[in-house]
């Protein structure tokens, strides 16, 4: 979803902001940076550092950004429990776009990839 | 007192996912296709209790979470109110998702936790999960959570089912209909819209909250910005994608 919406937005990203990297966040996104600690962090559920990383995001970027970044954060901690628990397959394994996407993340080593592949 | 007032915050919260939280608590204490208020109440509590529970974080550091001994910390007020099966399952759901298996939830609906059950409480621990989160996320303290309403429960299975994809059986594309029309408006869908739709209120409830916290299925069609939101739509799903990665989640 980052790489199709880059691509309608004609904007240049890096995708692997997705596996950590900050100097890639900051490739064509807003505050990417401090998105993706505060996101991090969130998702790694370690106070200390969601308390750091709120209040720099909140410094440069304002309560709003910071309101829907916790949404967006807070979702997606849900949303990876319903597909894992469930055992949902990816539903097109053969497009190009996405075969490109998990080939350069390295998807495949995350355990719940055997819900698709086996 | 009414539940989700975030007057007192320190940021101004979009209105609509207050909304969106209050709806869901005033659903979570009522009786649901499977389990009573009380029953749905205390598998909210066991997912607080799950993350401090000592034997999820040794299983979770063990190679296989599956053949082992061991009990969980639970929830003061709800031990006793769910089967040990069930609070395994809020648990694991919890701290180790990416391992649960078919087996795992073949062998548990073997020994009485219906897959039908197992949905709804799954859709129960992330929705109560995910609205914590938020709480955590903005340095907020957690709800209190609602008292339970008296009831039986509705035993209500969807008419269309088929078992192509996932753990659980689930409705398909063309499986929307009569009361379960609303599902997907858009006359589309994918796997994870469908995954819990053994109990359409399950989705039902991902929907509205997800909306709130993230965006509505139909503005998930838009790749540009959203009104009201603010953050554009690279922003958010950098976001996403981190969180999920984290979580070593390959859908």
């Amino acid at each position: 979803m980052l790489r199709a919406s880059a691509k309608t937005n004609q904007t240049e990203i890096d995708l692997q902001s997705i596996r950590g990297s900050a100097n890639s966040a900051t490739k064509g996104i807003e505050f990417g940076s401090l998105l993706l600690r505060f996101a991090e962090s969130v998702a790694r559920r370690d106070t200390v550092t969601i308390a750091a990383s709120r209040n720099a995001l909140l410094e440069s970027a304002g309560p709003l950004v910071v309101v829907d970044a916790a949404g967006v954060a807070a979702n997606f901690q849900r949303m990876v429990r319903i597909a894992d628990s469930i055992g949902i397959p990816v539903d097109d394994m053969n497009t190009e776009l996405g075969q490109q996407v998990r080939a350069e993340l390295k998807l495949e080593e995350f355990a719940s990839a055997q819900n698709t592949l086996s | 007192m009414i539940a989700f007032d975030y007057g007192k915050a320190p940021y101004p919260i979009r209105p609509d996912i207050p909304a969106a939280y209050q709806a869901f608590w005033q659903r979570l204490a009522r009786p649901g296709s499977w389990w009573t208020g009380e029953q749905r109440v205390a598998i909210a509590a066991e997912t607080r209790a799950a993350l401090d529970c000592n034997w999820c974080a040794s299983r979770k550091a063990a190679l296989s979470p599956y053949g082992q001994e061991g009990e969980h910390t639970q929830y003061a007020q709800a031990t006793g109110v769910l089967s040990d099966l069930a609070v395994d399952a809020v648990h694991r759901v919890i701290t180790d998702q990416s391992r649960i298996t078919q087996h795992y939830v073949n062998d548990n609906a073997e020994r009485g936790l219906s897959k039908g059950a197992y949905v709804e409480l799954v859709g129960l621990v992330v929705a109560v999960f995910s609205i914590d989160e938020f709480h955590r996320a903005l340095g907020l303290g957690l709800e209190d959570l609602p008292q339970p309403i008296a009831g039986a429960v509705s035993e209500y299975r969807p008419q269309h089912l088929s078992e192509d994809v996932g753990f659980v059986p689930t409705i398909p594309l063309e499986g929307a209909v009569g009361p379960e029309a609303d599902l997907w408006p858009s006359g589309r869908t994918a796997n994870v819209m469908r995954a819990l739709t053994l109990v359409p209120d399950a989705l039902r409830d991902w929907a509205h909250i997800g909306s709130a916290q993230y965006l509505s299925f139909q503005q998930m069609q838009n790749m540009g910005q959203e009104d009201g939101r603010a953050l554009n739509r690279m922003q958010i799903e950098m976001i996403a994608g981190r969180v999920s990665a984290i979580n070593e989640c390959f859908y």
